[in-house]
């Protein structure tokens, strides 16, 4: 059973991007913006569990908080202009026209996300700013996500805000070229958290998911945010699409199970549609692709088969080409190989990582298995030890030595 | 964790007004983008079959039914934090329904999808 609080709490989660980037907007001042949010929490834990939920908890809040700044700028005595605009639009605004200022709100919140993934900050920063403004977390949920103390969540977002008002980070919408550029690094957070929860190998998995949820949420916020950036859909099918496949990604023991090995009726068809729907928005808009569209492009190859061996990998290392020829990355030099070896055969593969110069252990890994099925069983055996003394993960370093010992004694 | 809402009514309720559908666009638009809501959609009447077992024999009927009965007319899937999130997403909905649809009765399930670990096999 939950409490009351907790109803009130998930409300305001729901309400929270709204009301911060709306007393962003009139207080011009992140910190007291957040203040104000808070004090209209505070409030509405007062009467809620009493009166119930109002009709409109949006517009509730929002009127609570707005008056909370009135009295606040009283006080001060100062901003008297602030005063008086907010006297007037007191009166003069009826709640349901508050409320149906949508376009006005979403202006609002994407200001908001850009405000939070601002340059000026650290990439831990900006994740943890996000999350706690943009997405309503509470800074024990946050720290719980990345695995770090509350007080360091805590310290890292006050850090933040202080870091914004000096910097004098602008309230104003990014336009033109920096718009996109700001737009990539609001992306880029949206990854980074996703990552955070995706790539997990230790702690408990379940709150790590929690991260991914968090994080796909912004991705669709966004989308629905910035619908003319082609890229936007790209992320968020890219995310749909990788999250679709959370559950097989483990074996009931709890070992991780390789894409190729994954039983694909455990895959998420709801996402996996979603995720295929987001990518044929990004794809139908015209503008060049960027690299989270190629990505989603390849998770929608993979997503598509219904099995494995029904995986088309030509044009999966096509489009590891396509990302190939935009950035310089050891990674997806790897993944391109695996994707010619799979498509052209293991020498094809070979060929694209022998150009490529790495000393990762998936480099090593990768090269002992194109060896393996090019037939050149000892020189595979050479390659997966190497890979095996240097990863750090046990299970993978156990797999590896036994792939190296099959490969000597000829087996593939 | 993921939810189900269920929104039930009479059979014989007829056409929404042009005023509910309207307003039910604005908030589920407004679900769709904070991704709180993953799925959505409205059941038709003009095409239905019940099958029921009983007494260990298999009865097929088709509609439409003739007698009014509580049926379920729209779901929603949702993606969320807290049950109590899902249940403010299904307020939300019968809230719409209040405001905008005289007269209308009906009620709103909600209720948690079991997850990949727990329940029936998905495939």
């Amino acid at each position: 059973m939950t409490s009351p609080e907790d109803a009130v709490v998930a409300v305001w989660q729901l309400e929270s991007p709204r009301i911060v980037s709306g007393l962003l907007r009139i207080t011009r001042d992140l910190q007291l913006a957040e203040d104000l949010a808070q004090d209209a929490l505070v409030a509405a834990l007062e009467a809620w569990p009493r009166d119930g939920v109002p009709a409109n908890p949006g517009a509730w809040l929002m009127t609570v908080a707005k008056r909370r700044a009135i009295d606040t700028f009283r006080r001060a005595e100062r901003h008297r202009a602030e005063v008086n605009r907010l006297g007037h639009e007191m009166t003069e605004e009826s709640v349901g026209e508050l409320v149906d200022q949508v376009d006005h709100v979403e202006d609002d919140v994407l200001r908001l996300m850009f405000l939070t993934c601002h340059p000026a900050l650290t990439a831990e920063s900006r994740a943890a700013l996000t999350l706690r403004l943009v997405g309503g977390l509470t800074v024990e949920e946050i720290a719980r996500g990345f695995q770090v103390k509350d007080t360091a969540v805590g310290q890292r977002i006050s850090r933040a805000k202080k870091t914004l008002a000096e910097s004098g980070a602008s309230l104003e919408m990014p336009i033109g070229a920096e718009r996109a550029s700001r737009l990539d690094d609001v992306m880029a957070v949206v990854y980074l958290v996703f990552n955070e929860g995706y790539a997990a190998t230790s702690g408990d998995s379940w709150m790590r998911t929690d991260l991914c949820l968090e994080a796909l949420r912004l991705a669709r916020m966004l989308a629905a945010l910035a619908p003319s950036d082609a890229e936007v859909h790209g992320l968020q099918a890219l995310l749909e699409l990788q999250a679709s496949r959370f559950h097989a990604r483990t074996s009931s023991s709890g070992e991780p199970v390789l894409l190729e090995d994954q039983d694909r009726a455990r895959w998420d068809h709801l996402l996996i549609r979603r995720g295929l729907a987001a990518l044929a928005r990004a794809e139908s808009s015209g503008q060049p692709v960027g690299v989270y569209t190629v990505q989603a492009a390849i998770a929608a190859c993979h997503a598509r088969a219904r099995r494995a061996a029904d995986t088309d990998w030509v044009r999966i290392a096509s489009l590891y080409d396509l990302l190939s020829s935009v950035g310089d990355n050891p990674a997806v030099e790897v993944n391109r190989a695996v994707a010619h070896g799979r498509a052209f055969g293991p020498s094809a593969g070979l060929a694209v990582l022998d150009a490529v110069e790495s000393s990762s252990y998936a480099w090593h890994a990768v090269r002992g298995d194109l060896l393996a099925r090019a037939g050149r069983g000892s020189e595979a055996a050479d390659s997966f030890r190497l890979a095996a003394s240097l990863t750090r993960n046990e299970a993978e370093r156990v797999l590896l030595l036994r792939r190296a010992a099959t490969s000597e004694s000829g087996g593939a | 964790m993921r939810y189900m809402v269920m929104l039930s009514m009479r059979s014989d309720v007829g056409p929404p007004p042009p005023d509910l559908v309207a307003a039910m666009d604005v908030a589920m638009g407004e679900a769709f983008a904070s991704g709180l809501m993953i799925d959505a959609g409205g059941l038709m009447d003009d095409q239905q079959t019940t099958f029921t077992l009983r007494a260990g024999a298999l009865a097929r009927t088709d509609g439409p039914y003739a007698e009014a009965k509580e049926v379920v007319g729209g779901y929603a899937v949702l993606d969320v934090r807290s049950h109590e999130e899902a249940v403010e997403g299904a307020r939300r909905m019968m809230q719409v329904h209040l405001d905008h649809w005289p007269g209308w009765e009906g009620s709103a399930d909600v209720r948690r999808i079991a997850g990949p670990e727990e329940g029936p096999p998905t495939r």
